[in-house]
């Protein structure tokens, strides 16, 4: 391709409107950005209905959170002093301040989600046999990043909501046997929630864990690709497997002159073959688009319409009632909270089992599960396989006591940490004035 | 084959990039018109037109469209009420009788010793001072510990704005033993002292152990009161005001006596008592204290420890 002689704003745009096959494989080899991608990408990979592109959702979210949140870096100060003016600055006085703020929230909220619907489209599809194991474990990591990220955020704005939920899920995280309280001190960087954690929190969330997630997401992208696309491939590929192959015939030359036969047939190595795939530039790159263009949609619509929480600045001497922890983490907080049990006088508290035992067992059985998993291999990339009906099962239900034991600590736990429906009067807590 | 797949590809995709980036853009618009369109816009519109009508055209072609504020870094103030209530400092020009946000601000006698850009608004309204909406700079929003002691909360107070005004005034008048304007913080001063309230409780060091410490008693977590023999709103305020008037039956088997107090006296004790809180206000915002009375001569009388 002579790139010379194309106009400046054609060598901009050509991989967008390759002339040719050959230029299509060219814009994915020859840009910076798109040689992540494979020159063709299999059509059962492009499809809605299979993965619902819930990864690229997840790292949409990311981006908009690393853009937004450089942005308020300008304007946020991490002193305990000026940690909660300098929000309020960005709610009421910085221009979009209170947009930029209230996106980052939601997709910070949202990528939590994701990144857990991401994990659970991937179980329910067997999407973590073989050599994608390793991916998964990636992934665990990524999904633990994700929550590490966010809930040093949390803190960040320095008020009630932020002083109280941090106190609560690092007192949770003290609960551990032996290393329990050493971990609370490094946590926090003292024996309560102070400057120095608000520190330790910012240098976290703005720099480690976002180049952590970033290079681990960048290795999950290189990964999926290491071992063979998605996996909803394999079912495709078994397929063409199994297909009687068509050997072109062809005349070969022997010593003695023609022979008739067949020549040796080369599959490519992706195992698919031309009708399943198709370019990945612009394929690929434009579903992308789409897909970046709804999400980052959704979030400004979000954060148009909803102010993301901001209470009273961080007073450590007024705990408010009930103190919450995030909601990603109130269900550790309302098992803790459930399994407190009270015999007269007597505590035993549940922090052990809520705050240590039931993550911890969920942590290595996720972990672990790719090893253990002995479904057959037909099952991989298949929604449901009957094969794995009881262990998609195990992990629905499991899921399913999260979401509830979520929903009952967000929305029924009311003051003194009391049962109240959503339509029942909640006691009206003493004021001042 | 390919090509038809490629084709139906673009096809699906096509229509909904279109509607997306439409979407898109019509949500960028809708940013910058949420930016734009704030609540406070059309009081300055409002504002700058009745500074011309009141024949101040000079200053109306001065005044610039945006967020104002009153800056005071030593007590940590940002006041953006000012945003909306422009003419704060116009009294006298401006006519009285405008109708708020844009009513001046009265000149009342104690204004010339606390200026606007030394004191702002909040140190004795109280109030979201950083907001720029009406809800945000009155109420605060969720967990918002100080309203602003708007009318309404005094009434259901049962005292009026300025007597409420008052408990924040003595914030840093505490230790006066009667300040111009405090009407009310001065009688609960004089009855504090008259019915010897230091024989059981301390302040500030003072008095006898056997009642509550009071210090900062106005800091005390409302939760903390026992509403359980109260009446009326559950607010420290009206436990206060209850507690004083028939201690007996709001904390049964309390030593406290039952002093009766008229309801009116009741109110401004318990203003005085919510005042008392820790602040941490500069040193040059705390009135000088009144010098003592002259010592006595020592009489003849009396042994001097000297000999």
């Amino acid at each position: 391709m002579a790139a010379g002689r194309k106009s400046l704003w054609r060598q901009l745009t050509w991989p967008w409107s390759p002339d040719s096959e050959r230029e299509a494989s060219e814009a994915v080899v020859r840009n910076l950005w798109l040689h992540w991608f494979p020159a063709k990408v299999s059509i059962r990979s492009l499809s809605w209905g299979y993965s619902f592109w819930l990864g690229t959702v997840a790292a949409s979210l990311f981006v908009i959170l690393t853009v937004t949140g450089v942005m308020l870096m300008f304007f946020y100060v991490p002193s305990v002093e000026r940690a909660y003016g300098s929000v309020k600055d960005l709610q009421y006085a910085v221009s979009f301040g209170r947009i930029l703020r209230n996106q980052h929230r939601w997709a910070a909220e949202g990528m939590v989600a994701l990144a857990f619907i991401h994990m659970a489209r991937v179980f329910f599809t067997a999407a973590y046999r073989g050599s994608r194991a390793l991916n998964w474990l990636v992934g665990v990591v990524l999904l633990l990043g994700t929550l590490m990220l966010s809930f040093t955020g949390y803190l960040l704005p320095w008020d009630q909501l932020a002083y109280w939920a941090i106190t609560v899920g690092t007192n949770i995280a003290s609960q551990a046997p032996v290393l329990g309280p050493t971990i609370h001190y490094l946590l926090l960087g003292g024996h309560f929630v102070g400057q120095q954690t608000l520190l330790r929190f910012y240098v976290l969330h703005v720099f480690f864990l976002p180049a952590l997630v970033w290079i681990l997401f960048a290795y999950h992208m290189w990964r999926v690709r290491k071992d063979g696309g998605l996996a909803g491939l394999e079912p495709v590929r078994a397929m063409r497997r199994a297909e009687p192959k068509e050997m072109p015939r062809t005349k070969s030359y022997s010593l003695f002159g023609l022979t008739p036969g067949t020549s040796v047939a080369v599959m490519s190595s992706m195992g698919l073959e031309e009708r399943d795939q198709v370019m990945s530039s612009p394929n690929l790159t434009r579903r992308m688009i789409l897909v970046f263009l709804i999400v980052f949609n959704v979030t400004l619509v979000l954060a148009l319409l909803f102010n993301a929480p901001l209470e009273g600045p961080a007073n450590p001497s007024v705990t408010p009632n009930p103190a919450k922890a995030p909601w990603y983490f109130v269900w550790l907080q309302e098992l803790v909270a459930s399994t407190t049990i009270h015999i007269g006088s007597l505590t035993i508290s549940g922090g052990l089992l809520g705050g240590i035992v039931v993550p911890g067992v969920l942590l290595a059985a996720l972990v672990a599960w790719p090893f253990l998993d002995r479904s057959p291999e037909a099952a991989q990339g298949v929604w449901f396989a009957r094969s794995r009906a009881r262990q998609n099962l195990v992990f629905a239900l499991i899921t399913l006591a999260i979401i509830v034991l979520i929903v009952v600590g967000l929305y029924l736990r009311g003051p003194y940490w009391r049962l109240y429906w959503p339509w029942t009067a909640r006691p009206v807590m003493p004021r001042v004035l | 084959m390919e090509e038809r797949q490629q084709d139906s590809l673009e096809r699906q995709d096509f229509a909904w990039l279109v509607i997306m980036s439409l979407l898109f853009f019509a949500l960028v618009a809708a940013a910058l018109w949420s930016e734009y369109a704030t609540a406070w816009r059309p009081f300055q519109t409002r504002f700058k037109r009745d500074l011309a009508q009141a024949g101040r055209l000079e200053d109306a072609r001065k005044f610039h469209s945006g967020i104002k504020q009153i800056w005071n870094p030593e007590l940590g103030l940002v006041d953006r009420c000012v945003t909306c209530h422009l003419s704060y400092e116009w009294g006298g020009i401006l006519p009285a009788s405008l109708p708020q946000p844009l009513t001046p601000h009265p000149a009342l006698p104690f204004m010339q010793h606390h200026p606007f850009e030394r004191f702002g608004c909040t140190t004795c309204h109280a109030g979201q001072g950083w907001a720029t909406t009406a809800r945000g700079a009155h109420l605060g929003g969720a967990g918002w510990e100080e309203p602003m002691l708007s009318k309404r909360l005094a009434a259901s107070c049962g005292v009026g704005e300025d007597e409420l005004i008052q408990m924040r005034c003595n914030f840093c008048h505490r230790r006066d033993s009667s300040t111009q304007g405090m009407d009310d913080i001065n009688l609960a001063k004089k009855l504090f002292k008259k019915k010897k309230c230091i024989i059981c409780h301390t302040v500030e060091g003072q008095g006898g152990h056997t009642a509550p410490d009071l210090t900062f008693e106005g800091d005390k977590n409302p939760e903390l009161f026992d509403f359980s023999h109260v009446s009326g709103p559950k607010t420290a305020f009206n436990w206060h005001v209850q507690h004083l008037i028939d201690a007996g039956k709001v904390s049964p088997g309390t030593a406290m006596p039952d002093f009766h107090f008229p309801p009116e006296q009741a109110r401004a004790l318990a203003l005085l008592i919510l005042s008392w809180r820790r602040i941490d206000y500069p040193p040059q915002y705390i009135p000088a204290p009144v010098a003592p009375p002259a010592a006595q001569p020592v009489s003849s009388s009396q042994p001097s420890p000297f000999h």
